[in-house]
């Protein structure tokens, strides 16, 4: 804004061509809205099945079945929000539903012999330690975490069958239970932690040192080394921070049903992915939002309850979730390919 | 313009770095005087670089002696020679393309509010001032500071980069081959931003091929060939073909001071 006005004799008219002030004030609005059009898209879509639910299948939208659609994605949408920062940082773990039964299998043995505070706390730093030595692992092979975190998604889905045996994890005292199935204003307490990791999460990503240098890192570690941001601690702060997400989902979801199968979190971070991608996180990082990815998981989460109060198979939503996703990144991509465009335009005026 | 050339900020002696049986650097000598552009030019394997990273930490010589001021510094690491004020504007500026012109011009200085365990909160109104302060001060015009880098024009870039280069205090600020991706008049407003940058008393070291850009900012060129310091010669004095010889090895004797 102040391009005209500066009374620097040596002041650099960088700009391309002086640009009227209108034009200016347009591209800003359009600066201003283009990071919340996703979400506002998202947000109209998922308003849009709201009230196609409601008008087909009234009972939907009352509270008590909203608080169990809810409650259903809680566990997704805890995990998601680890998900997006380790996204936006240029990662990806893939060993987060073996992690959620292994925690959440830990945390339900423990509770035989511990505390039920105690074992839900073990779960979570479990949890904390797992994703960093994720984290360690990727840095030091040098190689795609994706690839490590799928061998790492392997070995702890097999250690989990194999200290189990295969078995429920059975004979938890009572007590146990009491944290997952605790409510507070009638809320149950799943909805209440994905809620209030998420509100952190925001905080944490939009106006903290650590969240800025997460979208940093995501788009150039180099240029992150070059300031002098120690990236390894980083790196590995979002691989912990993740686990410790991750372990509190899954000793959350063990208490909740007082038990934990061996089989928790079987595909689940495939479910989180999409849910994440669909909230406008970039898979190469360095773009997303977490307003984003919680509208993108209520999206899911009503696709699927959706499908099944209309009575119609299951295995659909499978379909509907996929061509959301699918549809949602192609937005992306196309409105990304006009963006360059016009970048290239500018570009070749100024040098011509 | 130039008339505040001061007492060597940065200086080495007697440098040199082998690689295996080469010799990258061989005995080089130079000092680096604030609010002087210094030219480095040389080909392609003259040992510019190796020279570069031993100034920055990232290589350490073999012999020879480092001086920051009057402090002589052994076994420079990368992070003491930032605390030591060398910046280096990086041929591809290294930029967060999906950032803003402040968020890059600050990227690992952001004024914070208060702290909050390992959190520390960005203190987004000050953030802004500083930054668009920090763009002025090195002549900078960019018209949306909120707009993604990705969006801005090379010469933009190169503002926010030498921005922020320059938030560091520094003492030397090292401009890898600043130009080569840029045009006619883009590279016209780079070289201006580093005459302002030798201008606020800072040492600018210019690496570049391109002798047009060296002539046309530089106080003084030192030109390199197969590792030795073979031209040290004011600018004013020096011409385009002494300069060339020197650097295809065709003078006799280095005019060294």
């Amino acid at each position: 804004m102040n391009a005209s006005a500066s009374p620097d004799s040596r002041a650099v008219s960088a700009d391309a061509a002086p640009q009227s002030i209108g034009a200016a004030t347009r591209r800003g609005w359009r600066n201003l809205l283009r990071p919340h059009a996703r979400n506002l898209g998202l947000a109209l879509t998922l308003a849009a099945v709201l009230a196609l639910l409601g008008a087909l299948r009234p009972r939907y939208l009352s509270p008590e079945n909203a608080i169990v659609v809810a409650l259903q994605m809680s566990f997704i949408g805890i995990t998601a929000i680890g998900t997006t920062f380790l996204i936006i940082s240029g990662s990806i773990d893939l060993s987060i539903g073996s992690l959620f039964a292994l925690v959440g299998v830990t945390a339900a043995v423990l509770a035989r012999v511990i505390p039920p505070g105690a074992a839900l706390a073990v779960g979570v730093i479990l949890g904390g330690c797992v994703g960093w030595i994720n984290g360690a692992l990727a840095w030091r092979i040098k190689l795609s975490p994706l690839i490590i975190t799928r061998g790492s998604m392997s070995i702890i889905r097999g250690i989990v069958l194999l200290a189990t045996g295969g078995y429920s994890i059975r004979g938890v005292p009572e007590e146990f239970a009491h944290a997952g199935q605790a409510r507070l204003w009638g809320v149950p307490s799943p909805i209440l932690i994905f809620l209030l990791f998420a509100l952190a999460a925001h905080i944490v990503l939009s106006r903290t040192t650590v969240g800025r240098h997460v979208l940093a890192l995501g788009a150039n570690q180099a240029a992150c080394e070059a300031v002098g941001i120690r990236v390894r601690r980083l790196r590995l702060g979002v691989f912990f921070a993740n686990g410790v997400i991750v372990g509190v989902a899954g000793a959350l979801a063990a208490s909740r049903f007082g038990s934990a199968s061996p089989s928790f979190g079987v595909g689940m971070e495939l479910d989180v992915i999409t849910a994440v991608i669909l909230g406008g996180v970039a898979f190469t990082g360095g773009e997303g939002s977490i307003p984003g990815v919680v509208l993108a998981v209520a999206l899911l989460g009503v696709i699927n309850s959706g499908l099944v109060a209309l009575g119609i198979d299951a295995d659909y939503a499978e379909v509907v979730k996929g061509a959301a996703l699918i549809g949602a990144v192609s937005l992306d991509q196309f409105s990304h390919e006009a963006r360059e465009r016009f970048r290239k335009l500018l570009a070749m005026r100024e040098r011509g | 313009m130039t008339s505040h050339i001061q007492s060597p900020v940065v200086q080495c002696i007697a440098v040199s770095k082998y690689f295996g049986g080469v010799k990258a650097l061989d005995g080089v000598t130079l000092s680096l005087s604030a609010g002087e552009v210094l030219a480095l030019v040389g080909d392609n394997g003259a040992g510019k670089s190796t020279l570069v990273r031993i100034l920055t930490g990232f290589y350490q010589p073999d012999h020879g002696e480092l001086w920051f001021g009057d402090e002589r510094v052994e076994q420079l690491s990368p992070r003491q020679a930032r605390e030591l004020g060398v910046e280096t504007v990086h041929q591809h500026l290294l930029l967060c393309d999906n950032l803003d012109a402040a968020a890059n011009v600050l990227l690992g200085q952001e004024p914070t509010r208060r702290r909050l365990g390992p959190l520390k909160f960005i203190d987004h109104r000050r953030a802004r001032t500083e930054a668009s302060r920090r763009l002025s001060e090195v002549g900078a015009a960019i018209g949306d500071l909120s707009a993604p880098v990705r969006q801005l024009s090379g010469g933009q870039r190169q503002a926010i980069a030498i921005a922020r280069a320059m938030a560091a205090s520094p003492r030397l600020v090292m401009f890898d081959e600043p130009t080569a991706a840029l045009g006619t008049r883009q590279t016209e407003a780079t070289l201006r931003l580093i005459r302002g940058v030798a201008d606020r008393g800072v040492a600018a070291l210019l690496i570049s091929h391109n002798l047009d850009d060296v002539f046309a900012v530089a106080d003084r060129i030192v030109a390199l060939r197969q590792g030795r310091l073979v031209l040290d010669q004011p600018a004013a004095q020096a011409n385009r073909e002494t300069v060339v010889a020197a650097m295809a090895g065709l003078l006799a004797e280095p005019s060294a001071p």
